[in-house]
């Protein structure tokens, strides 16, 4: 029995092992994330707090980082190794290279993890609750930044691993197109590359130097830009990855194939060459930066709709394919043909609908005016609870269910359990993403412990803030549920016996295949130089104006690393400043009112 | 349910049935064309609504302002 089965873990067995790591790496961050996630929307929403609201931003930090840093990257480099040694046909070139920078990215991450955590215990002198944009003046312990630069390091490591992979491979076949996995992986690699070196320069030049005491100030708005030269694109080293599963998983398990290769190529290279110079649309209410370079931000980003919508016609068009040859029929009843008991179909098309509705939010906060209205506030949590917490992440967690019987050679514990985990995390996600874009319209601001003031009440043209909490803790439990099923499953696939009916490894194959595709999409090197004079034409000019205005190092800031003790100084601060004020105030109306009554 | 089973869903579930081929030249994707235009027609109705959202269910913002500024209001 065993030598008829073909599944990865039988072509690759030592990269199957590393894929396996990164995977349980990915799932423990999620299981961490989770934790502070249902924590932090209890404590929001007044239902049930028990940290101290100091400590609420701990608890945030921990969410965003564990999620967003390692969840989603220590995932997409078990898939990506597995599309390149998949795709090319190949081993790695050197299993040991492979797993030197799996575990450089194991020992960042957990340095980083180390400090945060460490900001719940008084005793210990460490503390990273900077968020995770880690915006100066917030200052984190060294550790967090050294951490997070030996995980980026990793990453490019990695990025080497996936290009040797393809160079030896070149050598071999040098009349071949690239195969189409191998070239998502290459495109969103160099795309990170660029992104990445925004974040390199902050953190090596600027944030670690002031966090170890060389440097006494950092320009924050010069820190802030940087970071959102790499935090724009960071979403789509998140999302490439899922694209990649709708492009070439989500066909396949249609009973259909994919609609064009060519045009999966062309929405690649898009990404490639506009993710980066887009990052100044975080920072629409930034002051400091010109309103034109904000303006050509804004016309960049909306460029970038162009790909999202070629997919969405692509991955549908690609599934109703699917669904024609189960014999559906008729304009809508198609859908009906799909295979929607199974959990990793129905996981991909319900984090593709999510991503849908993510559309219309994003579009709202690309807009320039009317960022304005939702900027800051509970919306833009919302919006990307939809994007990197539905699309990517409900599309990681669906594929799980194919790729972990392929690297363990276990059969899924249970797939009722895994089709009941995707649809409670869609439903969990509806309650809680609709209250938070409401809540948001109202002008209820993220990142705020406890959101109610005295004197003060946000009004809701539609039901009550009442009715938007309890959408959001119940959304919360939802999804606490859902991860819950989620680990077991996982736990129980881990502990079944070896099976023998593994489906083999493959991926879609295409109607449009790369033959219809012009040669030049696979020209990287032109793609990339577009990229780069992009991102100069972007970013030069702000860049030199707001270190023109505010100094390589900026004006003097207080370093503050967010603690009870900094607290406590900082009312202090506030009080006698304010007393101070308000006498001089109090002074100067004596002065003048006099003066101008007479 | 039993391993056996699970597993023998699995193999099944994995092979989906089909009942034609359809090649590149058979296929049209009418029903892409009926979701995709629905998701525009819904995406101009919420921009349409958003209209109200911002302009009518707030105090005017910026506009506000400058009618402060000038001394109008």
């Amino acid at each position: 029995m065993s030598e008829a089965r073909d599944a990865y873990i039988d072509n690759f067995p030592a990269e199957a092992k590393v894929v396996r790591a990164a995977f349980y790496s990915s799932f423990f961050a999620l299981a961490l994330g989770g934790v502070f996630g249902i924590i932090q929307t209890l404590h929001r929403t007044d239902f049930y707090r028990f940290i101290d609201p100091a400590d609420y931003y701990t608890v945030l930090t921990a969410h965003g980082v564990f999620l967003v840093i390692s969840f989603t990257i220590f995932f997409l480099v078990g898939i990506f190794t597995w599309a390149i040694t998949t795709s090319l046909d190949r081993e790695v070139e050197d299993i040991r290279f492979t797993w030197a920078w799996y575990l450089l990215m194991a020992v960042g991450i957990t340095l980083s993890g180390i400090a945060i955590l460490a900001g719940f215990i008084d005793s210990i002198d460490m503390s990273a609750s900077v968020l995770f944009t880690f915006y100066a003046p917030l200052q984190a312990h060294p550790l967090f930044y050294i951490g997070l630069v030996l995980f980026v390091v990793g990453t490019w490591l990695a990025g080497l691993d996936w290009f040797r992979s393809w160079w030896a491979w070149k050598a071999e076949n040098p009349d071949e197109r690239i195969p189409l996995p191998t070239f998502m992986v290459l495109t969103t690699t160099l795309m990170w590359y660029l992104a990445t070196l925004g974040v390199a320069v902050a953190i090596l030049f600027f944030l670690l130097p002031w966090s170890l005491g060389l440097i006494e100030t950092v320009n924050p708005l010069l820190t802030r830009t940087l970071f959102w030269f790499f935090g724009h694109p960071v979403v789509y080293f998140w999302l490439m990855p899922a694209y990649m599963m709708w492009y070439i998983m989500l066909p396949k398990v249609s009973g259909g194939k994919l609609f064009s290769d060519p045009l999966a190529r062309v929405v690649f290279v898009l990404f490639l060459i506009l993710s980066v110079p887009t990052g100044i649309h975080h920072q629409y209410l930034d002051p400091g930066i010109a309103e034109g370079f904000k303006f050509i931000a804004m016309t960049n980003t909306m460029f970038l709709l162009l790909p999202s919508l070629l997919t969405a016609f692509t991955v549908v068009a690609s599934m109703e394919h699917g669904a024609r040859q189960r014999g559906g029929t008729g304009y809508v009843g198609w859908l009906k043909a799909l295979p929607w008991r199974d959990p990793v179909f129905a996981g991909m098309a319900l984090a593709g609908l999510m991503f849908a509705a993510a559309g219309f939010s994003g579009m709202i906060n690309a807009g320039m005016n009317i960022n304005y209205l939702v900027h800051n506030t509970f919306w833009v949590v919302g919006h990307f609870h939809l994007t990197v917490g539905t699309a990517v992440a409900l599309t990681f967690m669906a594929v799980t269910y194919w790729f972990l019987p392929q690297v363990t050679g276990k059969a899924l514990w249970s797939r009722s359990v895994a089709l009941g985990q995707v649809v409670l995390w869609f439903v969990g996600m509806t309650f809680m993403s609709n209250a938070m874009h409401r809540g948001g319209l109202l002008g209820i601001p993220r990142r705020t412990a406890e959101p109610q003031y005295d004197g003060f009440e946000f009004e809701a043209a539609v039901g009550s803030v009442g009715e938007l909490d309890a959408q959001v803790a119940l959304g919360g439990v939802l999804l606490t549920l859902s991860l819950v099923l989620f680990f077991a499953n996982v736990i129980g696939t881990a502990l079944n016996g070896r099976s023998d009916a593994l489906p083999a490894n493959e991926y879609a194959e295409t109607l449009s295949g790369p033959e219809d595709a012009p040669l030049v999409l696979d020209n990287l090197k032109l793609w990339t130089a577009i990229a780069v004079v992009l991102v100069i034409f972007a970013y030069t000019f702000p860049l030199l104006s707001i270190i023109d205005r505010g100094g390589l190092l900026g004006p003097d800031v207080n370093p503050f690393p967010v603690s009870l003790e900094s607290v406590a100084f900082l009312t202090f601060a506030v009080e006698h400043l304010g007393t101070a004020a308000l006498e001089s105030a109090g002074n100067a109306v004596q002065t003048v009112v006099p003066g101008v009554i007479r | 349910m039993d391993q056996a089973t699970e597993e023998l869903t699995q193999s099944r579930d994995r092979e989906p049935e089909r009942k034609r081929e359809i090649g590149h030249d058979e296929f049209d994707p009418i029903g892409t064309l009926v979701l995709i235009g629905l998701y525009f027609l819904i995406l101009v109705a919420l921009w349409f609504f958003m209209y109200f959202v911002e302009f009518l269910g707030n105090d005017p913002t910026v506009v506000g302002l400058v009618l402060t500024v000038v001394g109008l209001q």
